[in-house]
């Protein structure tokens, strides 16, 4: 079974992808990482409106742009009907 | 008792985690702020006094990790491996522990004893984040204080912490991440083949880690240190691993969620933040981008509704001085007189006037900024930064420049990358400053009667299109280079802490007072004296000569000398440029109004208007740009750059003007 992997730009608003990697250089990966985005996090799309995106992981919301999103590989989540925008906990 | 324990600590701690509240309460007034040397990061430190020991406590950088990927990383970490402070006090997110933690597991490795700050633990119970502190305290092995920075609360047990743990009181066992298990190798390899080479000063176990990760700065120390053959070998086997920072990372997030696992529960309460409620607003284009609007504007009735009376009472204030003290000056020479009234007082004293409206500004933007709104605002407006070469982050400096164009310089700190840095240092000139848009004002409501609020609009819209045309061809032209990647927390909106709004405030007001004192005032007097040597009038002046001999420069533009030389002394302060426009046609301030129609064209007015705005900034903007730019060669690009534009807009707005017979 091969999984479908998309990249975080292509979430929709309130959507929510688990991280399978990130293809980027040490600057990236180590920046997105001290914020709490690396592989194997999950995260919420809260806006995604043709500008940068805004995600929530782990209770932090992080602005990240358009180019940076498309380079993070994402496996969508199913969405619980009861999912709420603060509870990017696992 | 004599001869007290001196202590050194470093405070550390990602941004948003309350760190400047815990760094003010601890050191109030001692506190010392400059910079690091030979850097453009500031540096603040201060003293507190626990017992018998003296704390120096010196503030770090706040930043997420410690990469070399930021000057503010690689400060944060030169010092403690250099410095070897007694202990490092780290302060956390209790909401956000996950992500505070990875700063942890990055200094732990640094050798100098941890003592961890768990700080708004309230804010963290609010939304059902519930943290055994002993547990945590057992996991990680390092003293572990939760706080209320805001409310004061837990700051002495964490100096106390910090002193015990120095003097050995309390157990200190560290657990330290690990690499993940299928690299544990290779780690293991590269620590046997460069641990008898590495600078003593340096942990060993950080540097190994670090090369993994690819840390460009290790790489090239080892590369310095390491025998050839050695170096060889230890590259050779990276490269076999690329993926090592990975496992790095992998290794750190394990260790993390094992310190969460142990101490952590959460409540689910489903209760929706109000921070999720406001962003449903504020972070949405359609709504967002009409709100800054607004806001923005509100702003800007409030600086100057409440901002320029209060400017009128300064400049009465500083007149009824000058003339106070003039019949004092009588047995002095009239050189002396001269410099003290029309230089110093005239000068300098005019740009402190502008004191009250810089004051609420900045009040209101730091307002803004500790509530969490300015994030957004650079969030929405990250679209339109995109369109001149620059991102979100790059919105707040430049705001500022509405204010003064020396604090938003300063404010271009914020921006990691070097190339964002420098193009946002060389676009701030072209926001209008209060004093700028003063003598715009004046002049446009001189000359243009009734159209004066029309031409005053166009020109700042003028402004801000240079601004734009020039971003775009900078970064397109000039300032190519990679597109550095826009990634910034949203904090949490809060209530505002008057406290931290006070030291921005403080700090922004000083950069412009520390100027009008020293770059302005040297400039006034000087600009006075070669406007009274060696004739008494500015005709027979060195000044007036220099305008004379440049005056065939300004003839496309339809500028006289005397215009010319208003110019030239704008550069002291661009709010001089009103005194000496009265002083150039002999009528004094007050009678500007009635002789400018009469001396000035309309078009030769808006020609110089237009320069005026868009001239090479004040004396003490040029010199924060060369200090904080640091190379001569963008410095003096900069230069040329607002050159061009602004003899080019205004030889366009001339002619313009007179082929529309305005």
């Amino acid at each position: 079974m091969n999984i479908d992997l998309l990249p975080l730009i292509a979430l929709r608003e309130g959507e929510e992808g688990l991280i399978h990697f990130i293809s980027g250089g040490y600057g990236l990966i180590s920046r997105l990482a001290s914020m709490g985005i690396a592989p194997g996090t999950q995260v919420t799309v809260l806006r995604n409106s043709g500008g940068p995106l805004l995600l929530l992981t782990n209770g932090t919301r992080i602005a990240i742009g358009k180019g940076q999103s498309s380079k993070i590989m994402v496996c969508k989540l199913k969405i619980k009907k009861e999912t709420k925008p603060n509870e990017g906990k696992k | 008792m004599r001869g007290k324990n001196k202590l050194l600590v470093a405070l550390a701690g990602q941004p948003n985690v309350g760190k400047s509240t815990v760094f003010n309460i601890l050191t109030g007034l001692s506190q010392h702020v400059g910079n690091w040397p030979g850097k453009t990061v500031e540096k603040k430190e201060g003293f507190f006094i626990s017992g018998d020991t003296e704390i120096k406590i010196v503030d770090l950088p706040g930043t997420y990790s410690l990469t070399a990927f930021s000057e503010e990383e690689r400060v944060a970490r030169d010092f403690v491996i250099k410095e070897q402070p007694g202990v490092i006090i780290l302060i956390t997110n209790a909401a956000a522990l996950e992500r505070s933690l990875y700063l942890l597991s990055e200094l732990l490795l640094l050798g100098s004893p941890v003592v961890l700050g768990l700080n708004m633990i309230d804010v963290a119970q609010e939304q059902g984040i519930q943290i055994d502190v002993e547990a945590l305290k057992n996991f990680l092995g390092i003293p572990v204080v939760p706080l209320v920075a805001t409310k004061n609360k837990g700051l002495k047990e964490l100096i106390s912490g910090a002193v015990s743990l120095v003097k050995g009181e309390l157990s200190y066992n560290l657990s330290l991440p690990r690499v993940s298990p299928d690299h544990k190798e290779v780690f293991d390899d590269l620590l046997e083949k460069v641990k008898e080479h590495i600078p003593q000063s340096y942990p060993v176990h950080w540097v190994v880690t670090k090369l993994m990760e690819g840390d460009p700065e290790v790489l090239d120390m080892l590369k310095k240190f390491l025998p050839a053959e050695k170096w060889e070998k230890v590259e050779s086997l990276l490269l076999k691993h690329e993926d090592s920072q990975l496992a790095i990372v992998a290794g750190r997030y394990d260790w993390i969620e094992d310190a969460i696992r142990a101490s952590v529960s959460q409540f689910k309460r489903g209760q929706i933040l109000l921070t999720d409620r406001l962003d449903q607003v504020l972070t949405r284009p359609v709504f967002g981008i009409p709100i800054l609007l607004g806001i923005l504007g509100i702003v800007f009735v409030l600086t100057y509704g409440l901002g320029s009376p209060l400017q009128g009472l300064l400049e009465w204030l500083i007149n009824s001085f000058a003339r106070w003290i003039d019949p004092f000056l009588y047995s002095a020479s009239a050189w002396i007189r001269g410099i003290i009234i029309d230089g110093i007082i005239g000068g300098a004293g005019t740009v402190l006037t502008f004191l009250p409206i810089l004051l609420i500004f900045f009040a209101a933007m730091a307002f803004l900024e500790d509530v969490g709104y300015m994030a957004r605002a650079a969030f929405v407006m990250d679209r339109f930064m995109h369109i001149i070469g620059l991102h979100g982050k790059s919105f707040l400096p430049i705001f500022l420049g509405f204010g003064c164009n020396v604090p938003a310089v300063l404010g271009a700190r914020i921006i990691e990358s070097e190339r964002a840095k420098i193009l946002t240092i060389l676009l701030t000139p072209f926001v209008p400053c209060t004093a700028r848009l003063a003598v715009l004002a004046l002049v446009a409501a001189a000359v243009f009667g009734s159209s004066g609020a029309i031409v005053s609009w166009s020109l700042v819209a003028l402004n801000i299109l240079a601004l734009g045309i020039a971003g775009m061809l900078v970064s397109r032209f000039f300032l190519k280079g990679q597109k550095m990647p826009f990634i910034m927390e949203l904090p949490l909106y809060h209530r505002p802490n008057p406290k931290t709004i006070c030291v921005v405030v403080w700090n922004r007001l000083k950069a412009f007072i520390k100027r009008a004192g020293t770059v302005i005032l040297g400039f006034s007097v000087f600009i006075w004296i070669i406007s009274n040597i060696p004739g008494a009038t500015i005709e027979e002046s060195l000044l007036g000569w220099m305008g004379l001999l440049i005056e065939p420069l300004g003839e496309p533009l339809g500028l006289d000398w005397k215009m010319i030389v208003a110019l030239l002394g704008s550069f002291v302060a661009k709010e001089n440029t009103i005194a000496m426009l009265g002083v150039l046609y002999g009528v004094g301030e007050e009678g500007l109004r009635n002789v400018l129609p009469n001396v000035m064209s309309h078009a030769s007015a808006l020609s110089f208007l237009v320069v005026m705005m868009l001239f090479i900034p004040c004396a003490a903007t040029v010199a924060v740009m060369k200090q904080e730019i640091g190379s001569w060669k963008w410095f003096l690009f900069s230069f040329v750059l607002m050159f061009i534009v602004s003899f080019g807009s205004g030889l366009v707005a001339y002619r313009l003007a007179l082929l529309l017979g305005i």
